[in-house]
């Protein structure tokens, strides 16, 4: 079951590497507005997002050659979309992790966890935190990114992303429950 | 995963507030697609290719052999026939100057200290023709030089002729003084 989903748009894409334009355009369609708002919740920025998000899929169609059903299509571009907004950060030298020293916090505190969050609550208790809890928090609870993928994205290590996962949900814990 | 986070990730989509302009990035997308070069595929990654280049590069080099070992060859063979011309050259005013010098030498008429001031001339155009071959040998292509040499000899002979003329003229206006008496 597993393996079908990674073969997802399979024949879209097999007819987009060979250059057909009407297979691409149903790509686009297909994935446009989950790749925007990927880049839009790191980016905070129109402008910067559709950029982003152009340059991902002329990346995308030109490198498609590559693709080799290893994740699924939306997954690959989903990759591409994040490099390409967190490289766009440090152009801005927008701190990715937290200047906050982390390494010496080994233990994480323990969180109260609170119930029938409201997500609207959320989404603006997360643009409260600081850039570098917004790209975590973002990775890890949204786009679905473990630890492991996150370190390689933002080239920390594991345990890093770790730490600052945990500081960052507790910091936006702590600004919901004041809302 | 606690509940906040499965809270999180079960609600996800409503993450997604905002809408892409699509016809616009598109149209961007589109542009820099259609902008963008037809991939080349570089020749030398084809095996055709490679066996097509060695040959070439194998003609190539006998070519550039043969030119070398061949124009060599023709070189030298130019360079004999130039040695060549000027050896016959060289042996014609050779035998022209020595048969006159001998006619000089042997001449009953001329003092012997008239025949030594003309062998010492030759003497120097002799000095004079061994530094002018030398740089022959050098330098075969030298037209010039090639030239000087011609000159020596022709100096050499005209100096003989001279000479002859004198002893000859002498002698007729002799006869004919005997004959007028």
């Amino acid at each position: 079951m597993k393996t079908n989903i990674r073969f997802t748009h399979q024949e879209l894409v097999e007819k987009s590497k060979l250059g057909d334009r009407n297979s691409q355009f149903q790509l686009y369609e297909q994935y446009v507005d989950a790749m925007y708002n990927v880049s839009m919740r790191m980016l905070c920025s129109k402008e910067d997002a559709e950029d982003t998000v152009q340059d991902s899929f002329v990346e995308a169609f030109k490198n498609l050659g590559n693709f080799r059903y290893e994740s699924t299509f939306g997954s690959w571009l989903k990759r591409i979309v994040i490099n390409k907004s967190i490289n766009h950060l440090k152009l801005k030298r927008i701190p990715l992790v937290p200047i906050i020293d982390h390494e010496y916090h080994l233990t994480e505190e323990p969180i109260e966890n609170i119930k029938d969050i409201d997500i609207e609550k959320v989404k603006r208790g997360i643009k409260q935190l600081p850039p570098g809890y917004q790209q975590i928090i973002h990775l890890y609870l949204i786009e679905g990114y473990d630890h492991e993928e996150i370190g390689e994205v933002l080239e920390i290590s594991k345990s890093t992303s770790k730490s600052q996962y945990h500081r960052a949900k507790k910091k936006l814990l702590e600004i919901i429950k004041e809302m | 995963m606690d509940y906040f986070e499965k809270h999180i990730r079960d609600n996800k989509a409503l993450f997604d507030e905002h809408k892409a302009d699509r016809s616009k990035m598109w149209a961007k997308i589109e542009s820099e697609l259609s902008n963008t070069n037809p991939k080349v595929v570089p020749l030398w990654k084809s095996p055709l290719f490679r066996v097509a280049a060695s040959i070439v590069l194998v003609l190539l080099l006998s070519i550039l052999i043969g030119i070398t070992v061949y124009g060599g060859q023709q070189s030298g063979s130019q360079n004999n026939v130039v040695s060549q011309e000027l050896l016959d050259i060289d042996m014609h005013y050779s035998n022209l100057v020595q048969h006159q010098v001998q006619l000089v030498k042997n001449h009953p008429d001329l003092s012997q200290e008239d025949k030594n001031e003309f062998l010492s001339f030759m003497d120097e155009l002799d000095e004079e023709y061994g530094v002018l071959k030398l740089e022959m040998e050098k330098n075969l292509g030298n037209e010039r030089v090639l030239e000087a040499i011609i000159g020596n000899y022709k100096k050499r002979i005209e100096l003989i002729e001279n000479l002859l003329r004198q002893i000859n003229d002498s002698k007729m206006i002799n006869d004919d003084y005997g004959y007028t008496l």
